[in-house]
């Protein structure tokens, strides 16, 4: 016992140990609190005394059950679960492309899985069919993978961190620009529907939807856990992780299948959001001072989740009852992180 | 010499995009050797080691670790034989030097990468031998380039392959931790019969330390052998196109031109 306590002090683990606590710690706080928030708070106020009996079943008859459970919980759920996945996907992508800036949005990898939904669906319920949520997730991945595929292209010939960025914005814009197109053309019916997912928002989710959304978030997040001792040494440069044992492209390929299935799913039931694939990593590795995917993977997806929670509940409440898309919300905090994270890498340059 | 041989080469071809660059390398490296690569810029030193590892697809020959043809190995099992020191340049964000040496031990570890108090104790030690125990938590991008250097070589030991490959080691550091690297690699081929394979620029560290070394121009290897051998006027003049007197292989004593 007296070795272990003094590797552990050595090697100052026990402050490290200390540190995650902390952090882990106020995100659970965090998460429980904005959980409370988003169910009590909206056009209807549940009083927090009345919440927990309807949460445990009581007063099924009230309006106020009805509104808990068939709007704001699973609209909760989804937040919480796509905004985990959204940090996460972000959190590979930066890993992938050694890139602090990288991110599903900010690389067309969001608008690429819009451009293949709005097709879908247009195609689909032009002809009168029902878009499952099946259907939209297998769409969504698609366009992800495809977007992802012409972001790789044009990484292999520029080694410019900034200007990959910039091919992505411009991926992003292309997919837009298209996505719009095939909204003017679309019927009437189909207008409404895809403007508002265009947008993204998290209104709307069912415990259908929300089930499904559960299952492959968590599945893929589980998996990139799975993958924190390759991506931890993948850290140090691909030539690096080859010689501790990764193969690469295998590992290569596993974060593009990953990363594009969580930007896919959540673009598939909130449509493309912005920035939290960036900033949400960032605040929680400064949080945790180390970027071991150990420890920034669990935080991340908790902290996304959280970071969801907060800009649903803002959307949503702000001018309520008119929402704001999320996000227009998620830019707004995201956005200043990035700038501040250009300008830190300006600084240590200098 | 009975020692088995760790590392070996047959009529290798290496080069880059299936242009050949150089032909007929034949390395055979054993156990407590160590041995040098040198030559003139760009003369691809770097590309036969990378080309050893499979970081470059080899356009002809075999390469055998330890008996066995490097293309049946798995990653793994190579990254049990043969740990490496590179020269890129890397860019971690909030990594402290304990974490890097840290995952010279993933080949042990399990799926997560979490380290047994056993994997602890190797890291001490490996960062010991290279004296940075004390840089153990400071950030990785806010040391010297030279100590970056170290900390990368105590990565590379605390693997405990039986090959260490180095891709010019020497970069970066001043002589003092020129010489203490020499010595750190000296006594690791000593006390652990590690075999050793590097590219070095000073000729100088190259005839004190190493075994064997081996002359890379033009379109191969130009001369083999011992230090003792490969150190003679004619034999450097010639691989480094030197004027006959300019440099003593020897003493390393330069003559420059009269004004």
């Amino acid at each position: 016992m007296q070795r272990q306590n003094e590797i552990d002090e050595a090697f100052g683990r026990s402050v490290r140990h200390r540190r995650v606590t902390i952090v882990f710690s106020t995100l659970a706080v965090l998460l429980v609190l904005l959980g409370g928030l988003n169910l009590c708070i909206g056009s209807l106020n549940v009083p927090l005394s009345e919440l927990l009996p309807i949460l445990t079943g009581q007063g099924v008859e009230s309006t106020n059950y009805q509104v808990i459970w068939n709007i704001r919980l699973p609209r909760l759920i989804a937040a919480a679960v796509l905004g985990g996945a959204l940090a996460l996907a972000g959190f590979l992508l930066q890993t992938f492309f050694n890139n602090p800036i990288a991110g599903p949005f900010i690389l067309g990898i969001s608008s690429g899985a819009k451009l293949v939904v709005a097709l879908v669906m247009i195609v689909v319920v032009g002809g009168s069919g029902v878009m499952t949520s099946g259907m939209m997730i297998v769409s969504a991945f698609v366009g992800s993978l495809i977007a992802m595929l012409f972001v790789l292209l044009v990484s292999r010939r520029i080694n410019s961190m900034s200007m990959l960025i910039v091919a992505g914005v411009m991926i992003g814009y292309i997919c837009s620009a298209a996505t719009d197109f095939l909204i003017t053309f679309a019927s009437d019916a189909n207008i409404v529907n895809l403007k508002n997912w265009s947008l993204g928002s998290f209104s709307g989710s069912n415990w259908n939807d929300v089930g499904i959304m559960v299952v492959v978030v968590i599945l893929a997040s589980a998996a990139v856990f799975c993958l924190s001792k390759p991506i931890s040494a993948f850290q140090l440069g691909e030539q690096y992780a080859r010689s501790m044992g990764v193969n690469i492209r295998a590992f290569r390929i596993a974060l593009i299948v990953l990363s594009s299935l969580l930007a896919a799913t959540v673009t598939a039931f909130a449509g493309p959001i912005s920035f939290v694939g960036i900033a949400v990593p960032h605040i929680i590795k400064r949080a945790l001072g180390t970027s071991k995917p150990l420890v920034v993977i669990p935080g991340a997806f908790f902290g996304g989740a959280i970071f969801c929670l907060f800009c649903d509940l803002i959307a949503r409440s702000v001018f309520a009852p008119t929402e704001v898309s999320i996000s227009a919300v998620t830019a707004i905090f995201g956005a200043p992180i990035v700038i501040s994270i250009l300008l830190k890498r300006e600084k240590a340059r200098r | 010499m009975d020692k088995p041989v760790y590392l070996e080469t047959k009529d290798l071809v290496v080069g880059y995009d299936n242009v050949p660059l150089l032909t007929g390398v034949n390395i055979q490296l054993h156990a407590g050797e160590i041995m040098t690569l040198i030559g003139p810029n760009g003369a691809g030193k770097s590309t036969i080691l990378k080309s050893i590892v499979g970081y470059l697809e080899s356009l002809g020959g075999a390469v055998y670790i330890s008996g066995r043809p490097v293309k049946e190995l798995t990653a793994h099992e190579l990254s049990l034989e043969l740990s490496v020191m590179l020269t890129e340049r890397m860019r971690t964000e909030l990594l402290t030097c304990a974490d890097i040496v840290e995952t010279g031990r993933f080949p042990y570890t399990g799926r997560l990468g979490i380290l047994s108090d056993e994997d602890r104790v190797k890291v001490r030690e490996a960062m010991d031998m290279v004296h940075v125990w004390d840089l153990r938590d400071r950030d990785f991008m806010q040391i010297s380039d030279g100590q970056r250097q170290r900390i990368m070589l105590a990565r590379a030991i605390a693997q405990e392959p039986r090959i260490i490959m180095l891709d010019e080691p020497t970069n970066y550091l001043d002589i003092h931790y020129q010489i203490e690297l020499l010595n750190v690699l000296r006594r690791l081929v000593h006390t652990r019969d590690v075999a050793v394979i590097m590219s070095l620029h000073e000729l100088p560290l190259a005839r004190k330390v190493s075994n064997y070394v081996m002359c890379i121009k033009g379109d191969g290897v130009v001369a083999a052998g011992s230090p003792e051998e490969i150190f003679t006027p004619a034999i450097i003049d010639e691989l480094y196109d030197l004027e006959p007197g300019t440099f003593d292989p020897v003493s390393g004593n330069i003559e420059l031109e009269e004004l």
